[in-house]
């Protein structure tokens, strides 16, 4: 099942269907159940890339859980600055995690061969065409062995530092409803808006906010990768100075902790690591019925002559970890 | 109306038929959702290409034929996709015929000096009465530019006798039949459209089914707002009943529910990228052309677009802050205002004026567009102005 807060074992039943699970049976790959209780930080390991976006200085946290009732971590998260995304996988019987981690993989390879700053929309959209055509290949190779109407899927937010008249920027985009948010002088704005049913409603004047986080449809979503329907993303463009942090999470986050818990959390933690890791911590303590996965990326400031300095940000979580003395 | 409209005429058939300013698009009746889709782009003026993006956007797979002209500046370019699609360019030296059932992607021909252009998508209504049409949605067997004019075949096209009484029937509210259609139930039709021609057919009311009008307006007489294009599925919430995981399924829900627009919620969609409307003389000496939405403010920020519309966003000095982030959006109009730059106030803080030739200041309200005329200034704030001026 698709890692979305407490859908496990009810999604069939209460469209009137039996539970299908027919991949894990035809298949056979499943990995074995990881269960990690403590979420992982991550290590900033790139940095050498977009030397054309230089100048900005980014520290970044990332952490990511099972939650309690999941099996499987669908959710997937990629840092390496000046790219960052988190892809929540859907359908777990179909593979969610691998339609996420092709996303990873995508914008990955994106930052490692660098992209042209100036062209940012284009750029992204290009990678998204990449990931939706990698995610039919893969469906059509599980359905090629057996595996009916195999359809993995999965959401993604990303965020990356382009430029615009020559100034650094921060483009945003988002498909599904994993979702971005700024932080700003102490106050935490959503900034995407989540392609999904509930938040149709909103617009249409439908249904209110509180209606919404308990409406039973909340967990469908109208735009994603994977599958047929639209793949066209929204895309926000921010100056840096609108966005002292940026936090990417997964509806594991967002659909178990409201937007002021989030933002009490980012603005008691100063290491975005440790905000990260406060924010999926949350989530889980309040039920964790998602995977959770939340990335931090602070603007640091505006700098000429040190880039962005992984090594020290290492050395600091070793101390933290207590390998260092 | 400042742009250059080209006259085609149209037999009614099965197919949808998007007559703009620079293109022509023609689609399979089973892409009614699509057609309402592409049409804010084609009536809004967009380019071939531009236009030729978003057709192909979802993939060309699942658009199993399509005829798509360009009759902007330079050749006139025709592409021809599917079974029985034909079209034939006329120039003063030869005449080529496409056909789409030849090949398996599609045929594009791109030429100089065309006199004549003709496209049949075959289907019932193929020898129908034509009709003239100059921008619009409508259903089609086949179009012709100029308007199709063979002996024994002509319609009497100048005003003549019984014009303007088959005009007013066919258009009359009670009277429109389109509406009764079942197939048909979003359609839309409107009073004090372009005149239609004298049609012995629809003279005596008997054959409105026929005309199968979906939408055309584009006439400089039109002075309602122009409704949005219809968005099939939209009421309809329940694209993927059941289905809690939000998983795409199957058909998918494309086909159900629509993406939304993207933009301000209950604001007509800002129409893509076109040809410059305005052109905006900052106080600073800074120029910026209104081909796009352009976000002007001390630090702006552009919400939600596409990857191909990206907005134009112009940083103005407020020492004072008086001047809010993103203070004012300026875009080129649609509806009654296509052709024209609006302005709108995003909700800044300390408000926006705006002076208009001829008329007394006005504040703008938050969220109200207001259409700009050639002179116009925008004060923001900080003495930050703008000088609105013809492109």
């Amino acid at each position: 099942m698709r890692g979305r807060s407490g859908e496990i074992g009810t999604c069939g039943e209460q469209a009137g269907q039996p539970l299908v699970r027919p991949a894990t049976q035809l298949v056979g790959e499943r990995p074995e159940t990881t269960r990690r209780r403590h979420p992982s930080y991550a290590i900033g390991t790139v940095h050498a890339v977009v030397p054309r976006v230089t100048g900005v200085e980014l520290h970044h946290g990332a952490a990511s859980d099972v939650g309690l009732v999941r099996e499987v971590n669908e959710d997937a998260f990629l840092v390496a600055p000046p790219v960052f995304v988190v892809a929540d996988g859907m359908g777990g019987h179909d593979r969610g995690d691998i339609a996420a981690a092709i996303v990873v993989e995508e914008f990955r390879r994106l930052a490692d061969e660098g992209y042209d700053p100036a062209r940012g929309p284009a750029v992204v959209a290009a990678t998204l065409l990449a990931c939706q055509a990698r995610i039919a290949d893969y469906d059509a190779g599980q359905r090629a062995q057996g595996a009916r109407d195999f359809h993995a899927g999965t959401t993604a937010v990303v965020a990356l530092l382009i430029e615009q008249s020559g100034e650094p920027k921060w483009l945003l985009a988002n498909l599904g409803d994993s979702r971005v948010y700024k932080f700003n002088h102490g106050r935490l704005e959503q900034v995407s808006v989540d392609h999904s049913l509930v938040q149709e409603l909103l617009d249409a004047g439908t249904i209110t906010r509180s209606d919404a986080a308990v409406h039973p449809e909340r967990h469908v979503i109208t735009r994603a990768l994977g599958g047929s329907g639209s793949t066209e993303a929204d895309f926000f463009v921010l100056p840096l100075s609108a966005a002292e942090r940026l936090v990417l999470c997964s509806d594991g986050v967002s659909g178990m902790i409201d937007d002021r818990t989030i933002e009490g959390i980012l603005a008691a933690a100063d290491d975005p690591r440790d905000a990260a890791d406060q924010v999926v911590a949350a989530a889980v303590a309040a039920g964790g019925r998602d995977n959770a996965t939340a990335v931090v990326v602070d603007v640091v400031g505006l700098v000429a002559e040190t880039p962005y300095d992984s090594e020290r940000q290492r050395v600091s979580l070793e101390k933290k970890l207590g390998a260092l003395p | 109306m400042s742009r250059s409209v080209s006259t085609w005429s149209y037999r009614p058939g099965e197919w949808l038929a998007i007559f703009g300013a620079a293109t022509t698009l023609l689609l399979p009746e089973s892409e009614k959702q699509r057609a309402a889709q592409l049409w804010e782009l084609v009536d809004g003026g967009a380019g071939f290409d531009a236009t030729l993006d978003q057709v192909l956007a979802p993939g060309l797979s699942v658009l199993p034929a399509f005829v798509l002209i360009g009759t902007g500046e330079g050749p006139t370019k025709v592409i021809v996709r599917g079974a029985g699609v034909l079209a034939s360019l006329t120039t003063d030296v030869e005449t080529v015929e496409l056909d789409g059932s030849t090949v398996t992607t599609w045929v594009e021909r791109s030429l100089e000096g065309v006199t004549a252009l003709s496209v049949s998508v075959g289907g019932a209504g193929a020898d129908g009465p034509d009709h003239l049409i100059e921008g619009g949605l409508v259903r089609v067997a086949r179009i012709d530019l100029p308007p199709y004019a063979a002996p024994g075949d002509l319609e009497p096209l100048a005003p003549g006798s019984g014009t303007d009484e088959a005009a007013t029937e066919l258009f009359s509210l009670e009277e429109s039949s389109p509406l009764d259609d079942e197939a048909d139930t979003s359609s839309v039709s409107h009073p004090g459209l372009d005149p239609m021609p004298d049609d012995p057919a629809t003279q005596d009311g008997q054959d409105h089914d026929d005309a199968d009008v979906v939408w055309a307006a584009d006439a400089p007489a039109v002075s309602p707002m122009a409704p949005p294009p219809p968005f099939a599925g939209a009421p309809d919430p329940t694209p993927v009943s059941g289905d809690h995981d939000g998983m795409t399924r199957g058909g998918g829900f494309e086909d159900e529910v629509g993406p939304t627009p993207p933009g301000i919620p209950g604001q007509p969609q800002a129409p893509s990228i076109t040809r410059p409307v305005a052109t905006l003389v900052i106080s600073g000496g800074e120029s910026v052309e209104v081909d796009r939405v352009v976000l002007i403010g001390r630090a702006p920020e552009a919400r939600r677009f596409t990857a191909d519309e990206q907005p134009r966003l112009v940083t103005v000095p407020s020492p004072l802050h008086e001047i809010s982030s993103t203070h004012i959006e300026v875009r080129p109009g649609s509806g009654v205002d296509h052709g024209s730059a609006v302005v709108t106030d995003l909700g800044s803080t300390n408000g926006t004026v705006l002076v208009q030739p001829g008329l007394d200041p006005e504040e703008l309200q938050r969220g109200v567009a207001v259409q700009l005329i050639p002179g116009a200034i925008i004060s923001l704030g900080d003495g930050v102005t703008i000088q609105v001026m013809n492109p």
